[in-house]
């Protein structure tokens, strides 16, 4: 018999140290993890939260005085925020659509297997792969008033008369900054369409062409319901990326002209970083934070009731 | 454990040495951190290099930052105390950065510094001035001016540069009837560009009773006020008359300059060094064509700028080796070595950046250097009507971005002038009171 027993009073109290190393053991094993959770993640959230409840103006260091939730209401009074949530409202709903769509319609290229499907497919996924502070640089060039390439293109074909300054008017800077958006952001979606599905038994298909069926009922009675939880996702997914945009807008408009495009994000780094109100700014993070919180519940909530094929 | 004890005297001895070769390097070297925005690179580097072959003894570790972002890096690297000891600044910084102790005045340290406030041009003295004592020492010094196309105006039948704001309009109206050009003024007010108010500013100086401030009171908003007027002049050229580019609105410097390079715009207000790249026969093909006249309007006065070299707080608690080797390096950078100003000199003669150091113009290689790709009398003249910028606060930085997105929305027309300038005081007297 070992004399580690696995019944037996007195076999077990012989054996404590042992014992109680091995019940130690797992502990320490995640020490190191926990310590890099602390330090990454829960150190500068709680340290954040700090922050947004005093005065920290980085240009007046002598003053960090708690002034509870002022930052909050400050930041939430501010024409400056309800005019952000209003771009960030048109620019991610304008721009989670049009990921759908753009995504739905390539998935559905790809998944016809023609013969340019492989080319297809790594063009659509390149811009996934470039850097969003590149593809934003990229985009700003194409769009310049006075020597982009759209406006060359638009007036080579006779479309267009004059050069237009397409950053320069808040519809079309909103609608640029959309379609950069949709560029970069949509081959994600499209790989996702295109699992979704591959996914469909293609026995489905074939007994909707046998009872008469066309490519529109396959479609509708098939292809929708089967992709609903994937779109749903990507709804997800996209909504709080679209909400989170700050690169591109970092890199194409600046938030301008105006405050066209100055979504709320890039209101929480002006604040943070260029009026160096660390205050404001880590308020104004929380409360992103919590909007997409409460969105993200609702939509669980939606995909809950969802009936998964 | 022998073994173990002879390690660890090893130990000991290597760290001694390592300690011992430390501070003989401490005692005869010192290390300098310097920052600057992305300019020059290649001459700032070269600069170093002969510094540091004047200095034997000290050596310089020199960081570069992108102008848009040099201002929020640098207010970062203060609050954490990440080591800089000489960096760039400029006037509508200076003051926040004193008052929140990040920088010194450079007069309390180095004598030479007073002695040299004669030679410089007043605006430039007034805009690196906080409480009565001098911050800086003029890394350079410029003037906004009005450029025109010389060629476009020819063409378009005129043969003298606009006098006043309403000749302009009248000009540009002619040239785009005439089809020299779809848009003949450009602006650069892009919200990112930190000169924006600048050009502003001085077109609102160029107007008669053209003031922004009387002191630290805001006069820019009464009805009928030079800045009314100048704005109502923009809105009314980008939004009715469309002679000003609406794409002025996301242009920055540079780009703004290859736009004018295009031959795509007759008239601009620039910074007075971008002249040199304008005609600069290397990078455009219309080099030459390009002339600075007086700013246009009643007074012709415009804003008078200076970016400087500023010694931090950071520096003088290294200690008294670190504070004289920054006294050197700001005296061969922008004071004088061997009783000249060697590297404004180059500066000036090489890249067309304006100084504050007036006996420079008195040099025959400056003087030649200028009048290459524009003019020295007609510099001089513009230089003596320039005026530093009013108002100048410790928060006149983060007032000055605010109303960059405010202004537009006036450019744009979304919101009248009056009304634009009212939320504009509005906000001045709220950062005020705080």
């Amino acid at each position: 018999m070992s004399p580690v027993g696995v019944s037996g009073r007195g076999t077990l109290a012989s054996s404590t140290p042992m014992i109680s190393g091995r019940r130690e053991k797992p502990f320490l094993l995640v020490v190191p993890t926990l310590g890099i959770v602390l330090c990454f993640t829960v150190f500068p959230i709680g340290y954040a939260l700090v922050l947004s409840l005093r005065r920290f103006l980085l240009t007046q260091p002598w003053d960090t005085s708690f002034v509870g939730l002022r930052n909050y209401w400050e930041v939430i009074t501010s024409d400056y925020f309800r005019a952000s949530i209003a771009s960030t409202f048109k620019f991610a709903a304008l721009a989670v659509v049009c990921v759908l769509i753009y995504g739905g319609l390539v998935g559905l290229l790809l998944d016809a297997r023609l013969w340019t499907s492989r080319l297809l497919q790594v063009l659509i996924l390149l811009p996934w792969a470039i850097p969003p502070a590149i593809a934003g640089i990229m985009w700003k060039w194409i769009f310049h008033a006075d020597y982009g390439a759209v406006n060359g293109f638009l007036v080579g074909l006779g479309l267009l008369k004059d050069y237009f300054p397409w950053l320069s008017t808040p519809s079309t800077a909103r609608t640029c900054l959309v379609i950069a958006h949709v560029w970069k952001e949509g081959s994600l979606a499209a790989v996702l369409v295109l699992a979704g599905l591959q996914t469909i038994p293609r026995e489905l298909r074939d007994a909707i062409f046998c009872d008469g069926g066309g490519p529109w009922t396959y479609f509708r009675h098939v292809v929708i319901p089967f992709l609903k939880p994937t779109l749903l996702v990507i709804a997800i997914y996209e909504t709080m990326i679209a909400i989170l945009t700050f690169d591109l807008v970092y890199v194409m408009t600046g938030g301008g002209p105006g405050n066209a495009t100055a979504l709320v994000s890039w209101y929480a780094y002006i604040e943070s970083f260029r009026f160096l109100n660390f205050g404001h700014g880590a308020a104004l993070s929380f409360t992103i934070a919590a909007v997409i919180l409460v969105m993200i519940l609702v939509y669980l909530r939606v995909l809950k009731t969802e009936e998964v094929y | 454990m022998f073994g173990r004890s002879r390690v660890l005297m090893a130990a000991v001895l290597a760290l001694t040495c390592c300690f011992v070769a430390g501070t003989g390097y401490a005692s005869g070297n010192v290390d300098l951190t310097f920052t600057a925005w992305s300019y020059g690179v290649e001459t700032v580097n070269d600069n170093i290099a002969k510094f540091e072959q004047m200095y034997p003894g000290i050596k310089v570790a020199f960081s570069d930052f992108s102008w848009f972002d040099y201002h929020d890096i640098m207010a970062t690297r203060f609050f954490s105390k990440t080591p800089t000891d000489v960096c760039y600044s400029s006037d509508h910084w200076l003051q926040e950065w004193a008052a929140a102790g990040w920088i010194v005045p450079l007069e309390d340290y180095f004598p030479w510094v007073r002695e040299s406030k004669a030679e410089f041009a007043k605006y430039a003295v007034e805009g690196m001035t906080y409480n009565g004592k001098l911050y800086g020492v003029p890394y350079y010094a410029d003037l906004m001016i009005f450029i025109y196309n010389e060629e476009m105006l020819k063409k378009a039948g005129f043969n003298q540069p606009p006098k006043t704001w309403e000749e302009l309009a009248e000009q540009a109206k002619a040239m785009k009837a005439k089809g020299i050009c779809n848009y003949p003024i450009i602006f650069e007010f892009g919200q990112q560009e930190g000169a924006a108010n600048e050009v502003l500013i001085s077109m609102v100086y160029s107007r008669k009773d053209g003031h922004m401030f009387n002191g630290l009171e805001p006069v820019f908003n009464k009805p009928g006020s030079a800045a009314a007027k100048t704005l109502e002049w923009i809105t009314e050229g980008m939004q009715k008359s469309k002679i000003i580019d609406p794409a002025s609105l996301t242009m920055a410097e540079i780009e703004l300059v290859k736009s004018m390079q295009s031959g795509q715009h007759a008239f601009t207000i620039l910074p007075k060094y971008n002249l040199a790249e304008l005609n600069n026969p290397a990078s455009s093909k219309l080099a030459g064509k390009f002339k600075m006249a007086l700013m246009p309007g009643d007074t012709h006065e415009t804003v008078g700028y200076v970016r400087f070299y500023a010694m931090t707080k950071m520096a003088v608690d290294r200690g008294k080796d670190v504070v004289d080797a920054v006294g050197k390096f700001i005296q061969y950078f922008g004071g004088k070595t061997n009783g000249k100003y060697i590297v404004e000199k180059r500066w000036a003669v090489e890249k067309g950046l304006g100084f504050a150091q007036l006996p420079l113009y008195d040099d025959p290689d400056v003087v030649k250097a200028i009048n290459s790709w524009g003019d020295v009398k007609l510099e001089l003249e513009q230089a003596k009507l320039a005026r530093a910028k009013e108002g100048l606060s410790p928060f006149y930085g983060t007032w000055d971005l605010f109303v960059r997105t405010e202004l537009h929305k006036a450019y744009l027309g979304q919101q009248s002038p009056q009304q634009v300038l009212d939320t504009c005081a509005k906000k001045w007297n709220e950062m005020r009171k705080k």
